[in-house]
């Protein structure tokens, strides 16, 4: 059996790619615990919200989509939200594709799952597709593992630990907190952030639409002026793809 | 549609969701490169997105949306918004909002 005899450059390679993700974890494991507060907090049995952790494994669309679970708004307008909130994950498929274009499937298939903004980027950073590092797709693997097993574990404390919390401490106002921070590396140029001050706004006006219509008119609202903005103030070359986030 | 029915249709959902948009490329193995254009729509809608849910949050006031700046929420938000600007730490980030939340609220019910 092949696949039991881990080659050591394939072993080294993994190792390296946890150690690389170790300073990730500071930023991922506080994440974790809120998300998992905010799912109880909203209304999640313990075994439905250990399931959303397992299976929809993305902090920022869960967040995302919390406040409109509990404001019961319909399903499709949350799937929509988590669409749009996942939308960042389709340029790093892109930019991860000829990387991995050479793995079996099960391997694609592992990886996507796995793919977080932190390794991405680290990853991103180190390697370049067709560079001749043959394990690198064990590094990327390392420090994925490390991630997933850290957001894991740091979700089901909030799921568990957050019941004990008392209501009047606030705690959901802390999922809010924590999006707040996740926002801040996407305001990369002068256009994100115009579009976004727009968003806001909108939603804000439109908070009383049915349906909760209001985020995703202030979607549109925002990513029209970001392009509009884009087109009139020409921003520095250096926003281009490189530096994603 | 009975509550419990609703809350798996909705984890389903979105772990396809997750999962497709981290898979649509990596997992046919496609070599493309998106166009600008698409590539800016993706990278501003995600932010866009969070502003909508975060702004509307901040202005709750015992669950309604209120136009208001007399709200613990509003002012604790702003000290949030200037932390995580500053330090784009998470941990600092909700530590000083929750921190300014709790005295904005002692301070407004004098």
């Amino acid at each position: 059996m092949k696949a039991l005899n881990w080659h050591p450059a394939e072993s080294a390679a993994f190792r390296e790619g946890v150690i690389s993700a170790v300073p990730l974890t500071v930023g991922v494991a506080p994440w974790g615990v809120v998300t998992g507060v905010a799912m109880v907090s909203a209304g999640l049995t313990s075994t439905q919200a250990v399931g959303m952790s397992l299976l929809v494994f993305a902090g920022s669309a869960q967040l995302a989509v919390l406040p409109l679970f509990i404001a019961k708004a319909p399903l499709w307008v949350m799937y929509a939200t988590a669409l749009i909130v996942n939308l960042r994950y389709f340029i790093y498929s892109a930019v991860l594709a000829p990387y991995f274009a050479r793995l079996p499937r099960p391997w694609r298939v592992l990886l996507s799952y796995i793919t977080v903004d932190g390794v991405f980027a680290m990853f991103a950073g180190r390697y370049r597709p067709g560079d001749g590092a043959e394990h690198k797709h064990w590094f990327y693997l390392g420090g994925s593992v490390l991630s997933w097993v850290i957001w894991q574990t740091a979700s089901v404390l909030g799921i568990f630990g957050g019941s004990l919390i008392p209501r009047t401490w606030s705690l959901e106002f802390a999922a809010t907190l924590a999006l707040t921070a996740l926002l801040m590396p996407l305001l990369f140029d002068r256009a994100v952030v115009s579009g976004a001050i727009v968003a806001g706004m909108v939603s804000l006006a439109g908070s009383r639409l049915p349906m909760n219509l209001g985020v995703l008119l202030a979607v549109i609202a925002g990513v029209v002026v970001g392009l509009i903005v884009t087109r009139f103030v020409p921003a520095a070359p250096a926003a281009g793809g490189a530096d994603v986030p | 549609m009975s509550p419990d029915v609703r809350v798996w249709m909705l984890i389903t959902g979105l772990a396809a969701i997750a999962f497709v948009s981290r898979a649509i490329f990596v997992v046919p193995g496609s070599r493309l490169s998106l166009p600008p254009t698409v590539e800016r729509v993706l990278r501003y809608a995600p932010a866009a997105a969070l502003v909508a849910i975060i702004v509307p949050d901040l202005f709750r006031l015992e669950g309604v949306v209120t136009l208001s700046l007399d709200n613990p929420r509003v002012m604790a938000g702003v000290v949030a918004v200037v932390v995580a600007a500053r330090t784009r730490n998470i941990l600092m980030t909700i530590a000083s909002g929750m921190a300014a939340l709790w005295l904005a609220s002692r301070i407004m019910h004098l």
